[in-house]
């Protein structure tokens, strides 16, 4: 056991220096609150410029505009600030490489019969109502529910998937990564006044009846 | 370390086949008895420091699993349906590595109680079903729950709970700090006349036998433990074993076949080092702890002209009467934050539905905790209901993560004979074996009691005060961590595997034990009667050893 103790203690070290992260009322206060529009067009340009490697450019605007639909910008961030593009990308050039055929093959099928319907237009084309609508008639679709554990996975897995940016992910949905916790850990255990023994074998059961 | 390497072409007393919650404590004991043990285990070895709050890996990744891509498996629901590839996730899941699923498991550590054992005499047979009782009852497995309690180190408070089976010895450490989760589960069981209590866990609670207490990181479930805290055997057993210098522990060594000598007794294994190469281990004695898959596999792939349907196997009854344990989940949010991503899962429990009841109308039995599951994306992914999925209902449920927990409802299988594992007839692994075929379908008793227990959860929800609260979509399985009953034990060779002391009818050195030994399910959470059975087989075995009765 020796052994181990060595990475356990440098763990220790480097979680004390991990500070307590900025919580959901943080982001209340400082995130301007813009339309989805302005926020996407600001994300936009002020995203650090990231080259696609798995996705076509069309095939990211229409990526993008789907996830911020699964996941709004507003009030607070969403799936756009939070580069699930980016992740979406990479991901299929990476950890989901395996995937990476069908996922093509499904976007593909999904442009072709947008376009159907709307010929010479992406899907990043619509106005945002349009788009929710035509979401919604592709609700049942795996094309989408793998759009929307794509959407989420970009929001919430690490950071160096390349989504959840400035874990903006984690701050939205009111998550911090640690190593330690002390109790309490929640308001309702705060005041646990400790647990009180029952007094007897209860009547309500059946235990031990047949 | 004093772990011992044995030569190539030497013979060990006993092969232990798998290094997880059986392997673990069979190779440990056995050992220390004094006996030269090689453990084989198919994964690689970790050390603490390898494992990661990796989400995206760990649970839509398979970091740690049995992999689809080296290790392909089938599923079909009845034997009249064509088996179709596993896809994402394997139907059998389990940990691949040194420690198998006592890295990623969650620590739930309850007792089996006396119902589990005898349940078959007290209600009678359940038609089209194996329900049946054990060869063993409680009181003779008792001792050895309180070994593997003390041994392995688990954490909780004796006699806390009035449906407790008699224990002759408390838990060796105080449970875990109670999360909120915990006080609302238990605030509003208390409210209905319920009983809940603290939950016993197998991770430490306070430093134990030289590894510290829980930091309370919160990445239990599905994880290997960063900290040493959860009672893994690879962190216990293992390395205890390896301390007697009379074990060696042989990581990405893949046993493919119990071979077999003229006199139909176990003369060693066959196996796939890490550079696939084909090598032998000679041993006196075989011991299957492989889990309730990868064991029943393993005696079917090694037929021989004696043993043409497998080893252990003249009554047709490895691989059948697999039990999952059913599971469904209840949502609620209350009104202040939870913070439930922090500590162990489960901090209270409620056994007060664990015994059959046959007003109920079916059979079955279960129980109830207070949890969060995998989380954070585990929960944004699972838990939104239908109508919150996406868009501007999703997100603001998302913002409402800190607020949320679940109770999950755990619950009897009955064995059913075409439950099973068993060899596909067409698709290999990476090696050439014949891959797992996995047929299931949930009795409907079964998926009964698991919505009677979601009943109870909203129940118990609405009366600690939850502001939402909806039921998870119950869905019948098709994959499952829980691999029990595939090698069941009995007295007869005509419906059993192996005898009350878990050695095979059919071949006297040649012993199987782990979740594949079970004749019931129990109500989930099987890992601690795995260990205590490991504990009792091992006593058992090495006591037949000395007197030369193997």
């Amino acid at each position: 056991m020796a052994d181990d103790e060595e990475p356990v203690s440098a763990r220790r070290e480097f979680l004390k220096s991990s500070a307590g992260a900025l919580g959901l009322g943080w982001l209340g206060l400082h995130w301007p609150s813009t339309t989805a529009a302005a926020q996407h067009a600001q994300a936009m340009t002020a995203a650090p410029v990231k080259s696609f490697s798995f996705l076509t450019a069309e095939q990211a605007r229409d990526v993008e505009a789907m996830a911020a639909q699964i996941v709004p910008s507003g009030a607070t961030p969403g799936a756009t600030e939070a580069g699930v593009v980016y992740f979406i990308d990479h991901v299929h050039a990476g950890l989901f490489a395996p995937r990476a055929v069908e996922f093509r093959a499904r976007l593909e099928e999904f442009a072709r019969e947008f376009a159907r319907g709307h010929p010479g237009r992406h899907f990043a084309d619509l106005d945002w109502d349009a788009q929710t609508a035509y979401l919604r008639s592709i609700e049942a679709t795996p094309f989408f529910a793998a759009m929307r554990e794509y959407t989420v996975m970009g929001l919430l897995s690490l950071p160096s998937y390349d989504g959840n940016r400035e874990k903006l992910g984690w701050k939205l949905i009111g998550f911090e990564d640690r190593h330690i916790w002390e109790p309490p850990f929640g308001h309702y255990d705060r005041d646990y006044p400790g647990f009180v023994p029952y007094d007897d074998k209860p009547s309500g059961s059946s235990s031990s009846q047949t | 370390m004093n772990a011992r390497t044995f030569k190539p072409g030497e013979t060990v007393d006993f092969v232990v086949v798998g290094s997880g919650a059986a392997g673990g404590v069979l190779a440990r004991e056995l050992a220390q008895s004094g006996f030269d043990v090689v453990v084989m285990e198919q994964g690689p070895r970790f050390t603490a420091a390898d494992f990661r709050h990796d989400e995206l890996d760990y649970w839509f990744n398979g970091a740690l699993l049995n992999s689809l891509t080296d290790s392909p498996q089938t599923f079909r629901r009845t034997p009249n349906d064509a088996a179709t590839p596993a896809r994402d996730v394997p139907a059998a899941i389990y940990a691949r590595m040194v420690g198998g699923s006592s890295n990623h498991f969650t620590a739930n550590y309850w007792r089996f109680h006396e119902v589990d054992f005898d349940e078959r005499s007290r209600l009678g047979a359940i038609p089209g079903t194996a329900f049946a009782d054990w060869p063993i009852d409680y009181a003779e497995l008792e001792p050895y729950y309180t070994r593997a309690e003390w041994e392995v180190g688990v954490s909780g408070l004796a006699g806390a709970s009035p449906f407790d089976p008699p224990r002759s010895k408390p838990y060796p450490m105080p449970p875990l700090p109670v999360k909120s989760s915990g006080v609302l589960l238990e605030r509003g069981a208390r409210k209905l006349g319920l009983h809940p209590f603290p939950a016993p866990m197998a991770i430490a609670s306070q430093p134990y036998r030289g590894r510290p207490a829980c930091g309370h990181c919160g990445f239990c479930i599905g994880y290997g433990c960063e900290m040493l805290a959860k009672s893994s055997t690879l962190y216990t057993m293992i390395p205890e074993a390896e301390a007697t210098g009379r074990c060696e522990v042989r990581a990405s060594s893949y046993v493919f076949r119990i071979d077999m000598d003229d006199r139909g007794r176990a003369a060693g294994v066959s196996y796939f080092d890490r550079e696939r190469r084909e090598q032998r281990q000679k041993a006196r004695a075989v011991i299957v702890a492989a889990n309730g898959a990868e064991s029943a596999r393993l005696l079917l792939t090694s037929a021989t002209p004696k043993f043409p349907d497998g080893l252990a196997n003249s009554g047709g009854m490895v691989g059948k009467h697999l039990m999952f344990n059913v599971y469904s989940e209840v949502h609620a949010l209350f009104e202040h934050p939870l913070n439930e991503f922090k500590s162990a899962q489960v901090t209270r429990i409620v056994h007060d539905f664990y015994d059959a009841d046959p007003k109920r109308g079916y059979y079955g039995g279960g129980g109830l905790d207070g949890r969060i599951g995998p989380a954070p994306l585990g929960w944004a992914m699972w838990a939104p209901p239908p109508e919150r999925r996406w868009g501007p209902s999703f997100k603001s449920l998302l913002e409402a993560f800190p607020r949320a927990m679940i109770v999950a409802t755990h619950s009897t299988s009955l064995p059913l004979e075409q439950n099973s594992v068993s060899l596909d007839p067409s698709l290999k692994d990476a090696w050439g074996m014949p891959a797992i075929r996995v047929t299931y379908r949930d009795h409907p008793d079964d998926l009964a009691m698991g919505r009677f227990l979601q009943e109870r959860g909203v129940e118990v929800m609405q009366a600690a005060g939850a502001l939402d609260v909806w039921k998870g979509a119950q869905v019948e399985a098709t994959a499952s961590p829980h691999l029990l009953g595939t090698c069941r034990m009995g007295n007869d060779p005509a419906t059993s595997v192996v005898d009350r002391f878990h050695r095979s009818h059919d071949v006297r050195n040649l012993f199987v034990c782990d979740g594949s030994s079970f004749v019931t399910s129990g109500r989930g959470q099987p890992t601690l009667t795995i260990q205590a059975l490991a504990f009792r087989a091992a006593d058992h075995i090495a006591r037949f050893a000395r007197r030369g009765e193997i």
